[in-house]
């Protein structure tokens, strides 16, 4: 998945000539407001780095920015207007992500606007749509996913933080961890378990929570390159009002289904919204970094990194082919739905794949340079370039297989014994 | 392969598959092979009836040209061919029928291609040279100047159906350029040796030009300037070419998926085993984007788009190397039947993994990308 914003290549293209005169009017209006009111899109910066505060700080204000001026904020053009968003269809959002092109874009709020925001309008109450989504377009809430926790992630249905119904209130105990921009987001979509008598499954409930608050305690987490995105809660008598439960009780499973797909669908496409060109290409266009990488190695002669560069072309080409077809048969109904996972999957082979030719080119330059070049990232790629949030390497293979491919699902030794019968891991303690 | 064919194409494909189900199914090369034949005559005469190679050729030349999309609509075909591991002149005449089409003068024209449309005219294309990066360039063979005409000297390798063909394509390397030839097969000069090929549905030759004159009659285009047509013609069987191989793959792909959901092991079928069920989902994968680089390919060939010459490359490499890893692997989730003869897995295998080397290697293809990216 790419993370840094490119330098624009070449001339840009837009769709102008399609445009409709309403279509039009909304173009200009964005042209003049981002030009006036938007940071320019600096190639190299990171699209979000959640340990970087200024960087989200600034990324509020551009989401403010933009909501403030009419263009609906990050995403809000397609949402009904009674949530705060303008009601225009997808062509105005393709219109909004041409215009913004040499723009930054509040890319922190992926999480809000690829996973909660769809799980709001599935199946949100109209008093949470019209308190939370109005909020997360205006810039006011970050949020973060509280899934994964210290005894298991992939199986996510077997979450262990207890939720406990006191008066009209949720009482909620445990730890969450590997949350996304935990420490500066507002608000949390929590998955808890509500029921522990009953199976796995049945016994969930997903919750709006909100994060200031004194029975949350949120501590950053070190990474392997030294930066802290992620972070670990402990959750000490949490408290959630009976309005802010997602879903039914009990019937949480159906949310995170939601929020699964959701972010699988994001996953499969990039994930930031308008980081890729907004239209794009229909050919295929070679990435200048391999001329411009062979040419600092002084490797542009040499059969083997000829080699190496002709396979990263062929591996970017048949990515970016794949997904448009994919995208374009589940459109037409030409492929079946689940053609996103096998598009999720390969970008998840992708990058690893990539990172290891790249390392293979710059051999031991990608491993030790002088101090302050850029040497040695190409090697830490290698460290750090692997599939593991939204769903891991195994567990897209576990999809592709059994829902694209129809192979028999694993047997499962946890699917109809209550909870509380079934073996759990310990509960490592990561941060803090 | 494509998702975005038009009402004619999807018509196109279903009339082919129909047609090689019943005529040309995968028992009928077996029966091809077992009697030591190369290829069924009869079959690519209905073929052609049915307008493979007419969609090359101009309606007053007695094709279709005008009502079809050449390029693309014959990758079609190919798909199909592939799934049954065809054996047959279908990429070799179809080449040389467009060659003739875009380069020819209005008697070459009108000598060969009705000939080549009805199916009566085989044809073979002779450029490659017989080494290990053969398959993108041409140059074994060379013309020099002679009166009003050239001689051909040199060996063109790999040559698709030369053995059967009533006319040879030549490209050959002259002073200036290349340059290109129509000729009769049994000219003066030209001894055709039959290769030994691990595709068994496949006729590949040594072509060996010895003195031969080629008359002005016989020039294609003008001398010394065939290298843009020459890359026209290489797109063209490249995007054929990964038509069939994602077609081989697709199809055996397809009945490995019957077969591991069929077959038990221990007590449950083995493709519910993740060792199994994973490596199928990465195969999956592959091939998608096999399909979806030779689709592309196709359409941009068709279309004489910019990125052409990349796109061919690009799914060479892919469709290649996809199709033996998949395939190699499907026979190993087959188990012992997968390597007795009975089982058409290796007529698939087979193909698969000559194909990959064929018109090209991936590390053919990959260098030819890294001086097309300038690099
Ligand atoms: C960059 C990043 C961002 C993240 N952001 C968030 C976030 O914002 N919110 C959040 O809640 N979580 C987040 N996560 C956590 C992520 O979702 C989990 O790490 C992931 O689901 C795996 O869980 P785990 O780490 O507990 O590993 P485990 O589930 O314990 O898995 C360990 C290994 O076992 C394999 N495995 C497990 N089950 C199977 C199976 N059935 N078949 C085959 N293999 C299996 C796994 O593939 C893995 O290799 C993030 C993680 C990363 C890396």
């Amino acid at each position: 998945m790419e993370n840094t914003a490119e330098a624009p290549t070449g001339e840009r293209r837009t769709s102008e000539h399609l445009d409709t005169d309403e279509q039009r009017a909304f173009r200009l209006k964005a042209r003049e407001y981002m030009a006036a009111n938007l940071p320019p899109r600096i190639p190299g910066q990171p699209a979000n780095s959640f340990e970087d505060l200024e960087l989200v700080a600034l990324d509020r204000q551009i989401q403010k920015k933009l909501y403030d001026g009419g263009l609906g904020g990050y995403v809000g053009i397609t949402v009904p207007e009674e949530y705060g968003g303008l009601g225009l269809d997808r062509r105005f959002e393709d219109i909004f992500f041409e215009e913004a092109e040499p723009y930054r874009l509040p890319w922190h709020y992926g999480n809000a606007v690829v996973i909660v925001l769809p799980c709001l309008l599935a199946h949100g109450t109209e008093e949470q749509k019209k308190k939370y989504i109005p909020r997360i377009l205006s810039g006011e809430h970050l949020w973060a996913q509280l899934l994964s926790e210290p005894s298991g992630g992939s199986d996510l249905a077997g979450v262990l933080t207890r939720a406990e119904k006191r008066g009209d209130e949720w009482v909620l105990n445990g730890s969450k961890v590997w949350t996304s921009g935990g420490h500066v987001s507002d608000m949390g979509l929590c998955l808890a378990r509500s029921d522990p008598t009953v199976r796995k499954h049945a016994g969930l409930t997903m919750f709006l929570v909100d994060m200031h608050q004194p029975g949350m305690s949120v501590h950053p987490i070190r990474l392997v390159r030294g930066g802290s995105d992620f972070c670990q809660e402990f959750l000490d008598d949490v408290i959630v009002p009976d309005c802010d439960v997602l879903g039914d009780v009990n019937d949480g499973w159906t949310v995170a289904r939601t929020q699964l797909n959701s972010e699988r669908a994001g996953m499969a496409r990039g994930w930031h919204y308008g980081l890729r060109r907004a239209e794009a290409s229909a050919h295929i266009e070679i990435s200048r970094r391999y001329a411009r990488l062979a040419e600092e190695l002084g490797v542009s002669g040499d059969a083997d990194a000829r080699q190496l560069i002709g396979e990263a072309i062929v591996l970017d080409a048949v990515y970016d082919l794949t997904s448009k077809r994919a995208a374009t048969g589940a459109r037409n109904g030409a492929l079946p739905p689940t053609i996103g996972m096998v598009t999720s999957l390969l970008s998840a082979r992708t990058s690893i794949d990539r990172t290891a030719l790249m390392s293979a080119l710059a051999g031991p330059v990608g491993v030790a340079g002088s101090p302050g070049g850029d040497g040695p990232d190409i090697g830490m790629d290698r460290v750090v370039t692997h599939r593991i949030g939204g769903g891991t390497l195994e567990m897209q293979l576990n999809l592709v297989s059994e829902r694209h491919l129809g192979l028999p699902r694993e047997p499962g030794s946890d699917r109809d014994v209550p909870f509380n019968q079934l073996r759990h891991n310990a509960t490592p303690k990561l941060a803090g | 392969m494509d998702v975005e064919l038009n009402e004619d194409q999807t018509m196109l494909q279903e009339m082919t598959r129909r047609f090689l189900e019943d005529r040309s199914p995968i028992a009928a090369l077996r029966r091809l092979v077992d009697g030591g034949e190369g290829f069924d005559r009869e079959v690519w005469r209905q073929a052609a009836e049915l307008g493979w190679v007419a969609l090359f050729v101009p309606e007053e030349n007695g094709g279709i040209a005008e009502s079809a999309q050449g390029v693309a609509d014959a990758a079609i075909v190919a798909e199909e061919l592939g799934r049954v591991v065809f054996s047959g002149p279908f990429l070799s005449t179809c080449v040389v029928a467009f060659a003739i089409a875009q380069s020819g003068s209005e008697a070459q024209r009108a000598e060969w291609l009705p000939g080549l449309a009805a199916g009566e005219t085989l044809a073979s294309w002779c450029f490659a040279g017989p080494g290990t990066k053969a398959g993108v360039r041409a140059g074994s063979v060379s013309a020099s100047r002679r009166g009003d005409g050239h001689v051909l000297d040199g060996i063109a390798a790999y040559a698709e159906y030369a053995e059967a063909a009533d006319l040879l394509l030549v490209t050959a390397q002259g002073v200036q350029g290349l340059s290109q030839f129509v000729l009769p097969a049994g000219t003066a000069g030209i001894t055709v040796e039959p290769m030994d090929a691990m595709d068994l549905g496949r006729s590949l030759a040594r072509v060996r030009f010895e003195g031969v004159v080629a008359g002005p009659e016989a020039l294609l285009g003008d001398a010394g300037k065939a290298d843009e047509a020459f890359e026209r013609q290489l797109q063209a069987a490249l995007v054929l070419h990964c038509a069939e191989t994602v077609g081989v793959t697709d199809r055996a792909f397809e009945f490995t998926l019957e077969w591991v959901n069929e077959r038990h092991a221990f007590g449950r079928p083995i493709g519910s085993y993740q060792a199994l069920k994973h490596r199928l989902a990465d195969h999956v994968m592959q091939l998608e984007g096999a399909k979806a680089a030779a689709a592309h390919a196709a359409r941009a060939v068709q279309a004489g788009a910019p990125d052409a010459a990349i796109a061919v490359s690009v799914a060479k490499s892919q469709c290649g190397r996809s199709a033996t890893e998949i395939i190699r692997d499907c026979l190993q989730m087959h188990g012992g039947i997968g390597l007795t003869w009975e089982h058409d897995i290796h007529f698939y295998l087979r193909r698969a993994v000559s194909n990959e080397m064929l018109w090209g290697s991936p590390a053919v293809h990959h260098e030819r990308l890294s001086r097309l990216a300038g690099i």
